[in-house]
């Protein structure tokens, strides 16, 4: 059966087996390959393009060059299964992402995150946020925007795509304990920005 | 309200606000036409390094059907007439049809292959590889001479359960090719160009036992060729 497979999905031979069949095959299954794995993903790639760059229309040319990207190393990936094919492919809209951003900012490139530096401290009486009311929840899109990359790639990834946290730190390249940690900072650093926009001494429920 | 509950009602909250987006219907199809272009031969190997030009013609067209699949219009035809298919596909799927009707499914009934196989000699100006797949579920059933493409063609004729299977198959022009997948009106066309004929399998058997049909054909042409 595996041999069945193998001949109509030359990929899942060459992943097994190491075997080469001859390159024609192996290439034209690759592409059908491409078309079944990583093109659906394509809304997930959007988003994530989306809310890391708040604009349409860059996000829509991201997601074309990472799909570039992602056709041309596709040779190296491993996936068989379309799952196999999101977090693939959001990793490289994240670096796209970052490419993007390098080029239209070349200062902030220079700026190495410090997870601790961006971490403030915050008094846990000044964190009361209720998240019902309609006024916070219209500020949580403009508190996620500026939010550092690298914070709100993490909240972006878990809270709207809700990739694992083995997914995040796969597509992010830290560790998933980083990945945690980070999360959590994100979100105090959310909260703060909450309350520090609505009115101060506002109690939770 | 604890820092935990905090966090598990905030994402939950990012997600009311912020729900997952869909990509435009204008970026898929640039996407498709961004892979399309790209599945160029000069593109495929200054990437890869490689012998891809006898898959490019391929490459091409699976591009462009993708493209169809999300609504194409224009770029569909003009990569099926370039890679010109869609005349063979409509004659093998009318061939399929045709093979349906009382009385015109077989010339030869036969479940022996080495029936069949003498079955086209003085026929056809080749003799196609017949093969039976009893054992694996896709029985023989005999074999017809029909005219695909302008020429006389064999057609082998499978069974699997109560479908059937019709494998056309001639001497190809040109090297590897596919497999590529269609559909038309209920039925799947399945095509690849391997060793030296074009093979073309049309049923409407699903997908998946279909491939695996494919599949026996093409590990068998592989025995046969080493």
């Amino acid at each position: 059966m595996t041999r069945r497979a193998a001949l109509l999905f030359p990929g899942i031979i060459r992943r097994v087996s190491g075997s080469h069949f001859q390159g024609a095959e192996l290439e034209s299954s690759e592409l059908e390959r491409f078309e079944a794995i990583v093109l659906p993903h394509l809304d997930a790639a959007y988003t994530l393009a989306r809310y890391l760059t708040g604009n349409t229309q860059d996000a829509q040319d991201i997601v074309q060059d990472a799909s570039l990207r992602a056709l041309k190393y596709f040779r190296g990936f491993r996936g068989t299964e379309p799952r196999d094919g999101r977090a693939w492919l959001l990793t490289i809209v994240r670096n796209t992402v970052r490419t993007w951003r390098q080029r239209r900012h070349p200062q902030s490139a220079d700026t190495a995150f410090d997870e601790e530096q961006h971490s403030e401290r915050i008094a846990d009486d000044d964190a009361a946020v209720n998240l019902d009311r309609k006024e916070t929840r219209a500020r949580l899109g403009e508190a996620l925007a500026q939010l550092p990359d690298e914070f709100r790639e993490v909240i972006v990834l878990r809270d709207i795509q809700e990739l694992s946290y083995q997914e995040i730190s796969e597509v992010t390249g830290v560790p998933e304990g980083t990945v945690m940690s980070r999360l959590h900072r994100a979100r105090q650093r959310l909260r703060r920005m909450l309350v520090r926009g609505g009115k101060t001494g506002e109690r939770v429920i | 309200m604890s820092e935990t509950e905090f966090e598990r009602r905030l994402s939950a909250a990012i997600r009311d606000e912020m729900p997952p987006l869909h990509a435009p219907e204008e970026l898929r199809q640039r996407v498709r036409a961004a892979i399309s272009n790209a599945a160029t031969p000069t593109r495929w190997e200054r990437w890869g390094g490689g012998p891809y030009s006898s898959t490019t013609r391929w490459l091409a067209l699976a591009a462009s059907l993708a493209l169809v699949a999300v609504g194409g219009t224009v770029g569909y035809q003009l990569a099926e007439r370039r890679a010109g298919e869609a005349a063979l596909a409509d004659q093998v799927l009318a061939s399929h049809v045709r093979s349906l009707m009382p009385g015109h499914l077989t010339d030869v009934v036969s479940s022996d292959q080495h029936t069949v196989k003498p079955w086209f000699n003085g026929k056809l100006d080749y003799s196609p590889p017949v093969s039976d797949f009893t054992t694996q579920g896709f029985p023989l059933l005999g074999g017809r001479l029909d005219y695909v493409g302008g020429r006389p063609v064999g057609a082998l004729v499978y069974g699997r359960r109560q479908h059937v299977i019709n494998v056309l198959l001639w001497p190809a022009i040109a090297g590897a090719e596919g497999p590529s997948v269609r559909t038309r009106q209920g039925y799947h066309l399945l095509h690849w160009t391997a060793g030296d004929y074009t093979w073309w399998v049309a049923s409407d058997l699903g997908l998946s036992e279909l491939q695996e049909f494919a599949g026996l054909l093409r590990a068998d042409q592989t025995r046969s060729s080493r």
